[in-house]
């Protein structure tokens, strides 16, 4: 009974177990550093955050519609190279914003290359992928051989250090990303993203636009991993073509944790968020508990392990029992 | 509102399979129509083409006499075509009132959808079936916590939630009770009478005669009669589906049952009760083949899966009258038991590996360790020349045989243990007639040489032409034995079509 309460429960707040491990981060986070919450501390860590944040909320539209993008970090990395190496230390601002929008083109147009592959064409989203964030971080190598260029400082600062009513600006990035969600998911597309997610097959026969849903959650994908790309631009200042490919994995542990299933159709984006910030603040207490950053990995993977791990788990003792 | 749709002349292939070859079917407004035929008589491809599902390869629809191009559900669903799915068209992980609407929600003015109306309209349909329901159930519950029965409730309603003009209930009330059938039929009536036409494909006789205006009967691929319920009987009809030039390709040894009903019994099921299994018993004597017939998927796969310990099930199984409940197929093989399943790419073979490999697969062990590979290969040539395997070598992958010689390769790879009980799935389906006739042959002599042979097959010919006795399954229980002479095609169908049980009830 309890535990048929727990399932019912999980399944219409997938997010409860992200919540929770959110607050416990937190909880240990704050023992480990008790000035966490103080203005300054905060900012410093949302900003961090942010552009992972961003990258989990666009995987976690393509894992909902039931595919996977591997490609996400290599569209950072092409973000960061050609804003780093064509607006320049010295560039103007009207440059710098004209050059963010090309992005966002750069971020929609990798997003549709992948969609057309795998809705139009068919193809396996996860080798898919695999082969364009080669194809993206090699042409991102092209951009930017070495690591360098930038952009004006005042830019970055701004995003560094914007605090407006005293909370980061990554909360109301956040908050608006989430007003969006929550409109777009009550929306028909919101409705065929689920559908298509869930059973793709009963959804076609429903008549709903199986194959542009699909290209559709890409394009997103990729228009968030470019917002991804721009602000982790503003936060570090400078160019490297290496920078996007670590942030893939955890954009995809963030969606696990957030506790989106990975065939499809559960979920939303919400949990990933909260998921993304739990895993800055698990690097957080690794830092300040004076443990080893290469735990950091291995951390990481067994939280990944243990989330994919857990219904398997669950439903091999209640075989048993 | 349409008055007319016409299907004339239908050609469907899915690859090489032939699906339809001529198929045809008129439906007017305020009619029910029948759409009835046999296992793979093309009855669920005919209203796929009608709702879009498929694209036709040949032939047309006319709807009020005008040609129509369906080239998408979408398009069917445009002039009111809607489906009821057999296979259910439901997204497991969304709400009763989602799926319902699901493309089709009532939006607000900034295109988000009105939850107030779904939610409204959603409890609207939910009254059709009031009193029928066994759980709370809410627009709000999610379709993968419902029952069967409400799982196909669920999908009636999507149907009808369109407003359409034309309705095709495939096999809808297979998984509902007396009373939420009866609701149906009350709501199929109220149809009628707004003006909606409705397509009733059901294997159910009594509810055929039931409901239905009128009836189209197809057999393999073709429309071989249609016309008024009130003109035809349930003996007309089954044999409209009973293909009548066919001619056996082998023969019945005479009078084998006699000698075998002396021989000891070797294989025995009391109650056998899974999932989709209801209480199944019977008695298998020692050489005897038996077969299991019956309509597709009245529980006959689970059968022979539960006998080979692949699938848990309640109930007493006696090999030689000793108990045993294999909960492995590990089990099972050790006992002699060998499964020759039905899907064979997936179940039955590694395509891509060498016949040698596939052969070996159960028998590893017996060459030892290290391998002894050239014993194998001589044991394993054996068996492909007895089985008069064509192949060009034994390291060839299995993907380069035919249908024929792949399902010898799946043969063979149990004749290499001598299974003492050999349980398959529909064995010859997708297999050339030559390969059929051998297999046939191979069957009679293993069951002479005293080896138990329990066959499911869909071909109703090969289980009157083969078997000693033919055990008919019905939703998941065995209904009708068969045997001598009650053992005829027609019979069978009737059988399998529940028809038999109900005239003996009536009479």
């Amino acid at each position: 009974m309890n535990r048929s309460r727990w399932d019912s429960l999980i399944a219409r707040q997938p997010a409860l177990f992200a919540l929770i491990l959110l607050v416990l981060s937190i909880v240990i986070n704050f023992i480990l550093q008790p000035n966490m919450f103080a203005r300054e501390t905060l900012n410093s860590n949302m900003r961090v955050f942010l552009p992972i944040i961003l990258m989990a909320v666009g995987q976690a539209i393509v894992i909902l519609g039931g595919g996977i993008d591997i490609s996400v970090g290599s569209i950072v990395s092409i973000v960061n190279t050609v804003l780093a190496t064509r607006v320049g230390l010295d560039g103007s601002p009207e440059r710098m914003w004209q050059f963010v929008f090309l992005s966002l083109l750069i971020g929609l147009l990798a997003g549709a290359i992948n969609g057309f592959f795998i809705a139009y064409l068919r193809l396996q989203p996860i080798i898919t992928t695999y082969a364009t964030s080669f194809l993206y971080a090699g042409l991102a190598l092209l951009i930017l051989p070495n690591p360098g260029g930038g952009i004006p400082a005042n830019i970055a600062s701004f995003y560094r250090n914007s605090t407006p009513l005293t909370l980061p600006l990554a909360f109301y990035v956040i908050a608006l990303v989430l007003v969006i969600w929550l409109y777009l998911s009550s929306t028909r597309y919101g409705k065929f993203l689920y559908a298509v997610g869930g059973k793709a097959e009963a959804a076609y026969e429903t008549a709903v636009p199986v194959t542009l849903t699909q290209f559709g959650t890409y394009v997103i994908s990729g228009l968030m991993a470019a917002f991804s790309g721009i602000a982790i631009t503003m936060l570090s200042g400078s160019g490297n073509a290496d920078i996007g490919g670590p942030m893939t994995l955890n954009s995809i542990t963030a969606v696990v944790i957030g506790g989106n299933a990975l065939s499809g159709g559960i979920g939303g984006v919400a949990g990933p968020v909260m998921g993304a910030i739990t895993l800055g603040i698990i690097q957080n207490i690794i830092s300040f508990a004076n443990i080893d950053t290469w735990w950091e990995t291995l951390v990481k993977a067994t939280i990944i392990v243990v989330a994919l791990a857990a219904p398997g788990i669950v439903n091999l003792f209640r075989r048993r029992a | 509102m349409p008055e007319s749709l016409s299907a004339r002349n239908i050609v469907k292939h899915y690859g090489g399979v032939v699906a339809l070859s001529d198929g045809n079917l008129e439906v007017q407004a305020r009619e029910v129509v029948a759409l009835i035929g046999a296992n793979g008589s093309g009855k669920s491809t005919m209203s796929k083409v009608i709702n879009g599902v498929v694209v036709l390869d040949g032939g047309q629809l006319l709807l009020d006499g005008q040609p129509v191009l369906f080239s998408s559900p979408q398009a069917a669903k445009n002039v009111g075509i809607a489906n009821v799915f057999q296979e259910l068209s439901l997204i497991p992980q969304m709400a009763v009132a989602e799926n319902i609407w699901l493309t089709r929600e009532p939006l607000n003015t900034l295109g988000m959808v009105d939850r107030k109306a779904v939610q409204t309209r959603t409890e609207e349909l939910l009254a059709l079936f009031e009193g029928t329901y066994k759980t709370r159930l809410h627009p709000d519950s999610p379709i993968a916590s419902l029952p069967p029965d409400e799982k196909q409730i669920i999908e009636i309603l999507k149907a009808i939630s369109s407003d359409p003009w034309l309705v095709i209930l495939d096999e809808a009330t297979a998984s509902l009770d007396s009373r939420q059938v009866q609701r149906l039929f009350d709501l199929v009536a109220k149809w009628k009478e707004q003006g909606k036409a409705i397509v009733f494909v059901s294997h159910r006789m009594e509810e055929i005669f039931r409901i239905a205006d009128k009836y189209t009967v197809l057999r393999n691929g073709r429309t071989v009669g249609a016309g008024n319920i009130k003109d035809i009987n349930e003996k007309q009809l089954v044999k409209l589906m009973i293909e009548k030039e066919s001619v056996l390709g082998f023969l019945r040894g005479e009078a084998k049952s006699d000698a075998k009903a002396e021989k000891e019994i070797s294989l025995e099921a009391e109650n056998l009760t899974t999932e989709s299994l209801q209480g199944v018993s019977f008695k298998i004597r020692k050489g005897e083949l038996v077969g299991i017939g019956g309509l597709r998927g009245q529980g006959q796969r689970h059968l022979l899966h539960s006998l080979f310990g692949d699938i848990p099930y309640s109930g007493t199984v006696k090999l030689f009258n000793d108990e045993i409940h294999f909960k492995h197929p590990r089990e099972a093989m050790r006992s002699g038991f060998a499964l020759v399943p039905g899907d064979r790419a997936r179940e039955g073979l590694l395509y891509i590996r060498s016949i040698l490999d596939n052969m070996l697969l159960p028998s590893w062990r017996r060459f030892g360790l290290p391998l002894k590979v050239n014993n194998a290969k001589k044991e394993a040539a054996q068996v492909g020349s007895s089985l008069n395997l064509k192949m060009a070598g034994l390291d060839e992958p299995v993907s380069s045989l035919s249908g024929g010689n792949a399902q010898k390769v799946v043969i063979g790879k149990w004749m290499m243990r001598e299974p003492q009980v050999l349980l398959l799935d529909d064995p010859t389906k997708g297999v050339d007639v030559g390969t059929k006739a051998e297999f046939y042959a191979l069957l009679t002599r293993l069951s002479e040489e005293g080896k138990t042979i329990v066959l499911y097959s869909s071909d109703d010919e090969e289980l009157i032409g083969l078997c000693d006795r033919v055990l008919v399954m019905y939703d998941g229980k065995i209904r009708t034995e068969l045997s001598g002479n009650t053992l005829t095609k027609e019979n069978l169908i009737s059988a399998s079509l529940g028809v038999a049980e109900r005239d003996r009830g009536t009479a």
